[in-house]
């Protein structure tokens, strides 16, 4: 086929900054348009047209099913290369007629397993935070470290850990589970501490315990202690994963949905599954990569819980304005959604009500 | 006649030149100096494999496990037994067997080692649980007609005994009841039983639930306060558990002193379960698995296990299993061997636990009372094949592996065909180990 003719190749590569009204989170909706009319969406964090420009040139001529490839071409707009790999597959799923996850191979499950990113700096706003999320079905919950004051800490530190999540296990119940975020804030050492003084508490895991800095040092974290440990919500590449993986520093990968899109972490995915470990993808966007994530899910046999920013409910309208009612989550797990492509309802007038206008 | 079979299967039976397409692979002039089976006939026996015959029993016309059992049939009248039973592959195992028949009949059967190696070596793809099993089923009754040709049982060939009396086992719990636990350490103080294995409950995720996990901890401490501190505790986690999950449990039951945890994660990564076995002084049993030797190296080598677990019916036979046992005992490592399958296999391992001094324990898949197939076992060897005395496998004292069988006591039980194991899943749909 002549260059240009192609109904599957770009016509449009737009973005949509949106912004939420309580949280004040932004994120950027991208579209992809087919010179046929079909509309792909993908989500970053943020983007400029300077990198959209950028990317227009590295995709003329490129069909979205050559998403794998795609990535490696894009590699000088790395921050729009997730969403692109999204909206490619959307598109991909919709010439298919077919979820996302069916065309990569799944469904390996009904429902994904689903936990709310709560936040707070007090044990009363954690409990407030965890509490909503609760009411809209999540039983498991990602809980931020208190700020830290030192850069070691003493023992009073390790207990008011210690206190606040027992305080939480306590309101939400014995069949409620948490992960600790460190947020990569403490020394490999502290970190081994709390990791001991909570081996009897059974977090799901310890994520970013401390930074990834050099594998020495999360490797003293993994030695010392049999709390699982998460890492890397910042890494960019997959060889940091196989690095974290070959020292053993690891029991669940973390990677970044907006880093690394759908496909890409398949592939992490895939590494490590022959380590016995699984993928718990890092969230803190918006619906788009919610969507992405669960089809993702729902395609790999070594997923474990999809991380989803806790809300509050003018943001959660908002999400669901701009989207469609992706995120629904009913004891703990999130539905599939089984219409071709991501399943996305966008509504661009929404998009454009909730627009980021800095 | 082996090499007419290699250069010239298309003529008709003669031998014929090899043509350009055959040598193509570069291999012509291995192939045409490869051995006959005979190759050693100038230091061997008279004796010869007349017939190689396979046999699929199934207790039950839907058994996942049916039996496959191996008769080696000789010049001389000697007959030889061995067990090549595969859980859910049994046909693709009888198949395989029959592909070693060029291997074994015509030979001399007292040449085992060398079969042995020619069967591993010559079949080129090396391993494999199918390969292994086969293989363990032909070796065993190599060995059955060795020790009847000798005229002593196969532990006396191999060095034993160890202990006139029997080799040490232990049933399967069968019960995780408070109340029938404590009957069952009544029976077994007084059947002289001094160990017990059971499972944890569930299927394990990567990644688990608090709830799970304290579940399983309780289930294990409640194993303990119910058998009491004389009985010996084996937990065989099956591979069920992930080694971050695996690692949690294993720490937090330290003060059970148990006497092993076995298959804490599956066992194709040696390095995920040295993970495990890092982080607990809870001893780490595994093996079941494994197939051949070779495949017990890295877990040795990296202070992985304690105990080895090999099932003669899959690592390769006696010859295999008596290798392992060798090959750990430097080590400190102590043999545990895997037994579900059928009484040959059963009773071959007596033999080899009876000959090796770091023997620790012989596994039967029954419990503390005698269950349908033992029962069928009787039936056909006029003996119970492996109830222990006084907490012991009686050994058995007849040349060779110690028993006679009929082809006709198996005919009650024709083979059903092949059935697949259990498949379960977790909550959503997704993949569970067993």
């Amino acid at each position: 086929m002549a260059a240009g003719n192609d109904p599957l190749e770009m016509k449009e590569l737009r973005a949509f900054a949106v912004r939420e009204p309580v949280s004040g989170r932004r994120y950027t909706l991208l579209r992809l348009e087919t010179r046929g009319g079909l509309k792909g969406w993908g989500e970053c964090p943020e983007t400029t047209e300077r990198e959209l420009a950028h990317a227009r040139q590295l995709l003329a001529g490129m069909q979205p099913t050559a998403y794998e490839i795609t990535w490696r071409k894009l590699s000088p707009v790395p921050r729009l290369r997730a969403a692109i790999n999204m909206a490619q597959l959307d598109i991909v799923g919709q010439v298919a007629k077919a979820p996302v996850y069916q065309v990569l191979g799944g469904p390996t499950r009904t429902k994904a397993r689903a936990m709310a990113a709560i936040t707070g700096l007090t044990p009363t706003e954690l409990l407030t935070s965890m509490d909503t999320a609760r009411k809209t079905g999540y039983a498991a919950f990602s809980v931020p470290i208190p700020p830290t004051e030192w850069r070691n800490q003493g023992q009073a530190y390790i207990f008011n850990v210690r206190g606040r999540m027992e305080i939480l296990r306590k309101n939400a119940g014995p069949d409620s589970d948490f992960v600790l975020d460190g947020g990569g804030q403490l020394t490999p050492g502290d970190a081994s501490s709390i990791s001991a003084e909570l081996e009897r508490f059974h977090l799901l895991w310890l994520d970013e315990p401390c930074a990834v800095s050099n594998l020495g040092a999360v490797r003293k974290v993994s030695s010392e202690n049999v709390t699982p440990l998460g890492f890397g919500r910042w890494l960019g590449q997959s060889g940091g994963f196989q690095d974290l993986l070959r020292e053993e520093a690891v029991d669940i990968l973390r990677p970044n949905v907006a880093l690394h899109g759908i496909s890409q972490i398949r592939r992490i995915a895939a590494l490590g599954e022959s380590y016995y470990v699984a993928v718990a993808p890092y969230h803190d966007g918006g619906p788009v990569a919610t969507a992405a994530a669960l089809h993702l899910a729902a395609s790999i046999p070594n997923f474990f819980i999809q991380q989803i920013p806790a809300v509050a409910d003018a943001d959660k309208l908002m999400r669901t304005a701009i989207a469609g009612d992706i995120e629904r989550i009913k004891d703990g797990f999130a539905e599939l959604n089984p219409a071709p492509g991501l399943g996305l309802q966008i509504n661009e007038k929404a998009l454009d009500k909730f627009r980021d206008r800095g | 006649m082996h090499r007419r079979h290699f250069l010239g299967g298309m003529a008709g039976g003669l031998a014929v030149a090899p043509s350009k397409a055959a040598v193509d692979c570069g291999c012509a002039q291995i192939l045409a100096q490869a051995p006959a089976p005979g190759v050693l006939d100038r230091v061997g026996t008279k004796v010869r494999v007349t017939k190689m015959k396979v046999f699929g029993v199934s207790l039950t016309p839907d058994s996942d496990r049916p039996y496959v059992f191996v008769k080696l049939e000789t010049n001389q009248g000697v007959v030889g037994w061995g067990e090549a039973t595969l859980e859910g592959k049994a046909a693709a195992v009888m198949a395989c067997v029959n592909d070693f028949s060029e291997f074994i009949v015509g030979a001399d059967p007292m040449q085992v080692e060398h079969h042995w190696q020619s069967m591993y070596v010559h079949s080129f793809y090396r391993a494999g649980p199918v390969m292994g099993s086969a293989i363990s089923g032909i070796d065993q009754a190599l060995w059955d007609i060795r020790g009847k040709i000798l005229g002593m049982p196969v532990y006396k060939l191999l060095g034993g005994p160890s202990d006139p009396a029997g080799v040490r086992g232990y049933y399967h719990a069968r019960t995780s009841n408070p109340e029938q636990l404590q009957a069952l350490r009544q029976v077994a103080k007084l059947q002289g039983i001094t160990a017990i294995k059971s499972g944890i409950p569930g299927y394990y995720e990567w990644i688990e639930t608090n709830a799970k996990i304290t579940r399983a901890v309780k289930a294990m401490q409640m194993l303990r306060e119910n058998l009491g501190p004389e009985i010996d505790i084996g937990i065989d986690f099956h591979a069920k558990t992930s080694p971050s999950v695996a690692a949690i449990l294993v720490k937090e039951v330290e003060p059970l002193n148990l006497m092993f945890i076995e298959e804490p994660c599956p066992p194709e990564n040696v390095k995920a379960m040295a993970r495990i076995a890092r982080r607990s002084t809870t001893p780490i049993a595994t093996g079941e698995r494994l197939i051949a030797s070779y495949s017990c190296r890295e877990l040795i080598e990296m202070g992985v296990v304690d105990i080895l677990q090999c099932d003669i019916n899959h690592v390769g036979g006696i010859t295999a299993l008596w290798k392992v046992g060798a090959m750990a005992e430097p080590s400190g490592i102590s043999m545990a061997p895997h037994a579900c399958e059928g009484p040959i296999g059963g009773l071959a391992t007596i033999h080899v636990d009876a000959a090796t001094p770091n023997f620790l324990v012989q596994e039967i898949c029954s419990g503390i009372q005698p269950e349908d197939k033992e029962n069928i076992w009787a039936e056909w060897l006029g003996f119970p094949a492996m109830r222990m005395v006084n907490g012991r496998f009686p050994l058995p004292e007849k040349p060779g592996l110690g028993f006679e069988l009929q082809e006709e006591a198996l005919a009650k039980y024709p083979f059903g065909g092949t059935k697949p194991m259990a498949r379960v899943f977790h909550t959503d749909g997704s993949v569970a180990e067993w």
